[in-house]
C-alpha cells in the first residue's frame, strides 16, 4: 500500500494535456479529489471559451465543467502549479513530439497517467515508453477500459483499469478516478494494458464494417472472437500477460467499442463499408481513429514476426484499398467480402 | 604493448588514499549505528515471521534464525583455521536457545536480538590496514611479472623483467568518466564475475586507476585460507557468509553495505551472486544488494551531504578462458538439467591443475580485456561528466524528485524496488554492450552452432552426449559459418551493442579463427577446440558449451526460436537463446 494520504491530493494541482472528449471527462472526473486541474487545449481562444462557458462544445458539449477546472494553452502555465500528477491525453501520433516541448517544464516527481489508445507510428513503441523517453519522470501508468467518453460524461456506470509498474501510480489512479459511477481496478501489466487498448481499435473498424454492409451479431461475433485471440498472440509475444486481454482493457474494451458508433474507429469502418472513401471520412471526422494507422502497422509487424493474425491483415487490406481506389471498385468490395468469409477456412 | 587506455600507467602508480582509509577509527560507531538501525527496520517492518508472535515480533525472527544457523552449525566442519569462529557462533546461538526458552519476562527479547545483531555486524564488518594494501599493490605485479618472465623467457629471478603485466592486461573504456565521479560521489563498481581470479584481479585494477581502495563483499569460505585471510582482512572487504540464511543476517549484511555507502566507502559487488555458472554474461541480478546504491543515496539526501549520488559502474572482463570453466559448467548443468545431466566432479581448484593453468595463461601471449562501462545512476540512467543523471533522449534527471512521493523525500519500498529492477534491466544491457568479444568465444561459438547445425533434433543433454565421431565439422563449413558470425558481430559492434578484440577487424576468417583455436584449444586437459586435416572438432562439448554462451543472448545464433520475442533465456532444447 503505497504510503501517500489522501488529503495530499486533496490538496494538489492535477495538469490534463490534451482538452478532446477524453480528456476532458478525466479532468472533470479528477477535480472532484483535488484542488485545481489544468487543462491543456493547443488554441488559446478555444481556452477561453473553455472557461468562459464552463463547457468543451466542440468534443462533450452537455457536460458543465467543475469549477476547479482551468483551460489554458500555455504550456508553462499548465505546470506552474507543481502539478503532482499529469494526465496525458493526446493522440500517439502527436505525443512525443508535444512530450518533448513540455518537458522542459516538468519536475521529475510527478505521476503520469496516460489515457492514449494507440502506438508510436514509427517506433513501434508504446506511449508509457515514449513518455519515459522524452520527460523526466519514471512513474508512468496507464487508464484504459470500455470508457466512451459520452457515456462517462452522462455519469453512466462504467469502470477502466489503471496500470503501472509503480504501486503508488496505481493506487493514485484508483483514488483520483474512482467516483460513485466510475470504478477502478488496477493492474501492473503495462504492457498488456497498452496494447489491449490499441488493438480493440482494429476490432471496432472490423465490427464497423459489418454493421456497414448490414450483416448480424454472428459474423460480428466470429470477428471479435478471432480478434481477440489475435490480441492475446500479439500480446503474449510482446510480454503482456493474456488475462489482461480477457478483463475490462481488452474484452471490456472491445465490446464497447466494437458495438457503438460513438467509436470513432467503429465509424471509420461502417462508412467505408458503406462506399465512402477513407480520406472522406477521416476528414470528416474531425478527430483521430487511432486504429486506422495501428492497424496498418501491427499488419506489417505481425507478417515480419510470423503471428497469426487475419483479421488485422485483412483490415489493414481494406484501408489500403479504401484509401487508393475508388469507392465502389471491385477490389475493394471483394476485400471486404474476404473478410467475412476467409474466417470460415480457418476454422478447423 | 600498453594497449589500456592511455591514463593507466602500469609503473609508479601512488596509492591514493579515500575514506577507507579511515574505517578503523569509525569502525565501531559504523558497527553500532548499522546494529540500530537494524533494530529500528526489524520492529517496524515485523515481516511475516513476526506476526505469528504478534505479542513480540522479534521472537518469531529469533526463532527462523535459530533454526536456521542450528542447521547450518550441524552441517558445518570446521578446519583449523575455522574453529575459533565456529565455536564462538555455536556458544552464541546455544545461549540465545536457553534465552529464548526462558519467558520474555525473564529475558528481554529485545536484548537477545541487540547480541544476535552486534554478533553478526562484527563478523561482516572488515578492516582496512595501509601497510596490508600497500603490501598487495607491490606484490600483484610483482607476482605477475614473475610469472610472465619465469614461463615466457623462462627466467625466474626478478630482475632483468622483460615482459610486464601492461603486456597482459588491458584496461579500457569510461576509465576518466570513472576517476572523475569518484571525487563527486560514491562509487559502486559492479564487475561481472567468471573466476575467483576476479576478486585480486579487480582489486589491483582498482588500483591501477588511481582510485581509492574499494569496499567489497567477500564469501566467508576465502577466510578460511591463512594468506588469502590475511590480505582480505586487511583490504576493506567485509565477510558474507552465503550459508547464513536467516532475515536478520541478511538484514545486517544489506545495513552494512548501506551505511558504508553512504560513508562515501566506494564499494564492489558482483551483482549475478556468485561466478556465472553457463559461462553467459550475467542476465539475473541480485537486485537486494543492487538497492542498497538506492537506499544510501536517498539517506544521503535526506541529511543534505554535499556529495550525495551513488554512482553504478559496470565492469565487464574477458578472458579468453577460465580456469574453473569445467566445474562452472558442471555445476549449470546439474542444476538445470538435474536427472538428466552426469556429473564428472571437480578437481579444477587441485594445485596441479591451477598451476598447469597459470603456466600456460602466461606462457601464451593471451590477455585480460577489462572494461568500465559508462556510469549509471540509481535508477539505471546514464551519467555525464558532471555526475548528472541524464534520461534516454538526453533529458537531465533529478534524483531527488524521483525519491520524492507525495512531497516527502522518504524511502518507499515497491518505489524503490521498481526503481532497482530497472537498474538491473539496464545493468544487464550494459553488461552485454561492453563486453569485449574474444576470438576464442566466437570460435566456440561458430563450432558449437554449426554442430547443432548438424543435428537440429538433439535436446541439449542428448546433444552434449554426442559420440567423438559426431564432433567433427570440415574446415570449409567451419570457416562458412565463421564468415557469417563474423559478419554479425561486425554489424553488432557497428551498432554499439558489444566490443570486439582487435583481431575481428579483418577480412579474412582465417586469421581471426586461428587466433582462436589457439587461445582455447590450449588451456585445458581435454581440448575444447581442435583443427587438424581440414577437420574442426571438440573433445569437451560442455566446456564448448561454456565458451560459445559467452555470446548467447546477443541474438546470434540462426537457430533462436521465431516465434519468441526476446533473445535471452533458455529455449524449448535446453539451450542458452
Amino acid at each position: 500500500m503505497g504510503s501517500i494520504k489522501k488529503d495530499f491530493w486533496r490538496k494538489s494541482t492535477v495538469a490534463v494535456v490534451g482538452g478532446g472528449s477524453w480528456g476532458t471527462v478525466l479532468a472533470q472526473i479528477v477535480a472532484e479529489h483535488c484542488a485545481e486541474v489544468r487543462l491543456w487545449v493547443r488554441e488559446e481562444e478555444r481556452a477561453r471559451e473553455i472557461n468562459a462557458t464552463k463547457s468543451n462544445v466542440d468534443y462533450v458539449p452537455d457536460l458543465h465543467l467543475r469549477s476547479n477546472i482551468k483551460a489554458l494553452s500555455d504550456g508553462e502555465r499548465i505546470f506552474e502549479q507543481k502539478p503532482q500528477l499529469i494526465i496525458w491525453a493526446l493522440p500517439s501520433d502527436v505525443s512525443r513530439e508535444w512530450a518533448i516541448k513540455l518537458a522542459p517544464f516538468i519536475n521529475g516527481d510527478e505521476f503520469i497517467i496516460h489515457a492514449t489508445k494507440g502506438i508510436e507510428p514509427t517506433s513501434f513503441k508504446r506511449m508509457s515508453e515514449v513518455l519515459s523517453e522524452e520527460l523526466p519522470c519514471r512513474r508512468i501508468g496507464v487508464i484504459s477500459g470500455p470508457n466512451l467518453a459520452l457515456e462517462i460524461a452522462r455519469s453512466e456506470p462504467a469502470a477502466a483499469v489503471v496500470a503501472s509498474n509503480f504501486e503508488e501510480v496505481r493506487e493514485a489512479g484508483k483514488y483520483l478516478f474512482t467516483n460513485p459511477a466510475f470504478g477502478i481496478q488496477t493492474s501492473e501489466d503495462v504492457i498488456g494494458v497498452e496494447w489491449a487498448g490499441t488493438l480493440k481499435n482494429i476490432l471496432a473498424i472490423a465490427a464497423g464494417i459489418v454493421e456497414g454492409r448490414k450483416l448480424g451479431w454472428n459474423t460480428r461475433s466470429l470477428l471479435l472472437t478471432l480478434g481477440l485471440g489475435e490480441m492475446v498472440r500479439l500480446g503474449q509475444m510482446l510480454g503482456a500477460k493474456p488475462e489482461t486481454f480477457f478483463g475490462l482493457a481488452g474484452v471490456g474494451d472491445v465490446l464497447a467499442t466494437s458495438s457503438s458508433d460513438l467509436s470513432r474507429n467503429f465509424r471509420v469502418g461502417l462508412r467505408i463499408a458503406q462506399g465512402e472513401p477513407l480520406l472522406k471520412v477521416l476528414e470528416q471526422l474531425g478527430s483521430t481513429a487511432e486504429g486506422v494507422r495501428t492497424a496498418r502497422l501491427v499488419a506489417q509487424f505481425a507478417k515480419v514476426n510470423q503471428v497469426f493474425m487475419p483479421v488485422t491483415q485483412a483490415i489493414s487490406d481494406i484501408l489500403s484499398l479504401s484509401e487508393s481506389e475508388s469507392a465502389d471498385s471491385q477490389k475493394l468490395v471483394q476485400a471486404i467480402d474476404r473478410l467475412f468469409t476467409e474466417p470460415l477456412g480457418w476454422l478447423s | 604493448m600498453n594497449e589500456s587506455h592511455p591514463v593507466i600507467r602500469f609503473e609508479s602508480v601512488p596509492i591514493v588514499e579515500g575514506s577507507l582509509h579511515r574505517l578503523e577509527e569509525f569502525r565501531p560507531q559504523l558497527l553500532e549505528s548499522v546494529t540500530a538501525e537494524t533494530v529500528r527496520e526489524l520492529s517496524v517492518l515485523s515481516p511475516s515471521l513476526a506476526s505469528q508472535a504478534a505479542q513480540n515480533p522479534y521472537e518469531g525472527l529469533l526463532g527462523e534464525a535459530l533454526f536456521s544457523e542450528k542447521q547450518r552449525l550441524r552441517r558445518e566442519k570446521p578446519t583449523v583455521f575455522t574453529k575459533n569462529r565456529y565455536k564462538n557462533d555455536k556458544l552464541l546461538w546455544s545461549q540465545v536457545q536457553a534465552a529464548l526458552l526462558k519467558s520474555p519476562v525473564e529475558r528481554d527479547r529485545g536484548e537477545i536480538m541487540s547480541r544476535v545483531l552486534s554478533h553478526y555486524a562484527e563478523e561482516i564488518g572488515g578492516h582496512f590496514d595501509a601497510r596490508i594494501y600497500r603490501l598487495a599493490t607491490k606484490m600483484v605485479p610483482w607476482t605477475f611479472s614473475w610469472l610472465l618472465n619465469a614461463a615466457s623467457v623462462k627466467r625466474v629471478l626478478p630482475w632483468g623483467m622483460t615482459q610486464s603485466l601492461s603486456s597482459r592486461l588491458r584496461i579500457v573504456g569510461e576509465v576518466p568518466h570513472l576517476q572523475n565521479l569518484s571525487k563527486k560521489g560514491t562509487i559502486l563498481l559492479v564487475p561481472t564475475h567468471q573466476s575467483n581470479i576476479d576478486s585480486p584481479l579487480v582489486g589491483y585494477v582498482i588500483y591501477l586507476m588511481s582510485l581509492p581502495p574499494f569496499a567489497y563483499g567477500a564469501g566467508l569460505n576465502l577466510f578460511s585460507n591463512p594468506l588469502l585471510s590475511f590480505f582480505m582482512s586487511g583490504l576493506g572487504s567485509y565477510t558474507v557468509d552465503r550459508k547464513k540464511t536467516s532475515a536478520i543476517y541478511k538484514q545486517v549484511l544489506k545495513n552494512y553495505s548501506v551505511q558504508i555507502l553512504e560513508r562515501g566507502i566506494h564499494s564492489i559487488f558482483f551483482p549475478g551472486g556468485g561466478r556465472s555458472r553457463s559461462g553467459a554474461i550475467e542476465q539475473k541480478l541480485k537486485l537486494g544488494l543492487m538497492g542498497t546504491a538506492l537506499e544510501a543515496q536517498l539517506q544521503n539526501l535526506k541529511q543534505g551531504k554535499p556529495n550525495p549520488n551513488v554512482y553504478v559502474v559496470p565492469m565487464v572482463t574477458s578472458y579468453h578462458s577460465v580456469l574453473e570453466a569445467g566445474s562452472l559448467i558442471d555445476d549449470f548443468l546439474l542444476e538445470s538439467g538435474k536427472s538428466r545431466y552426469l556429473s564428472y566432479g571437480d578437481d579444477s581448484w587441485h594445485l596441479q591443475s591451477v598451476l598447469r593453468f597459470f603456466w600456460k595463461f602466461f606462457s601464451s601471449s593471451s590477455g585480460v580485456t577489462v572494461r568500465i562501462g559508462r556510469p549509471m545512476d540509481v535508477f539505471g540512467n546514464l551519467v555525464d561528466e558532471n555526475g548528472r543523471s541524464i534520461g534516454p533522449n538526453g533529458t537531465c534527471i533529478d534524483p531527488k524528485a524521483w525519491l520524492t512521493s507525495g512531497g516527502e523525500l522518504a524511502p518507499e519500498k515497491q518505489r524503490d524496488q521498481e526503481y532497482t529492477r530497472e537498474l538491473g534491466k539496464s545493468l544487464v544491457e550494459r553488461f552485454h554492450a561492453d563486453n569485449t568479444v574474444l576470438t576464442s568465444h566466437a570460435v566456440a561459438f561458430v563450432l558449437f552452432e554449426a554442430l547443432r547445425k548438424l543435428y537440429p533434433d538433439y535436446d541439449l543433454y542428448r546433444f552434449l552426449r554426442m559420440s567423438g565421431s559426431q564432433r567433427v565439422v570440415t574446415l570449409d563449413r567451419f570457416l562458412v559459418e565463421a564468415a557469417k558470425v563474423h559478419s554479425r558481430l561486425r554489424e553488432l559492434a557497428d551498432r554499439g551493442k558489444v566490443f570486439l578484440s582487435k583481431e575481428f577487424y579483418t577480412t579474412k576468417s582465417e586469421d581471426w579463427v586461428e587466433d582462436g583455436i589457439r587461445h582455447l584449444g590450449l588451456w585445458h586437459d581435454s581440448a575444447v577446440i581442435r583443427k587438424a586435416d581440414r577437420a574442426v572438432w571438440s573433445d569437451d562439448l560442455s566446456l564448448l558449451y561454456y565458451y560459445r554462451n559467452r555470446l548467447s543472448g546477443y541474438g546470434l545464433s540462426e537457430l533462436l526460436p521465431k516465434e519468441r520475442g526476446t533473445s535471452r533465456g533458455i529455449d524449448k532444447k535446453g539451450f542458452l537463446a
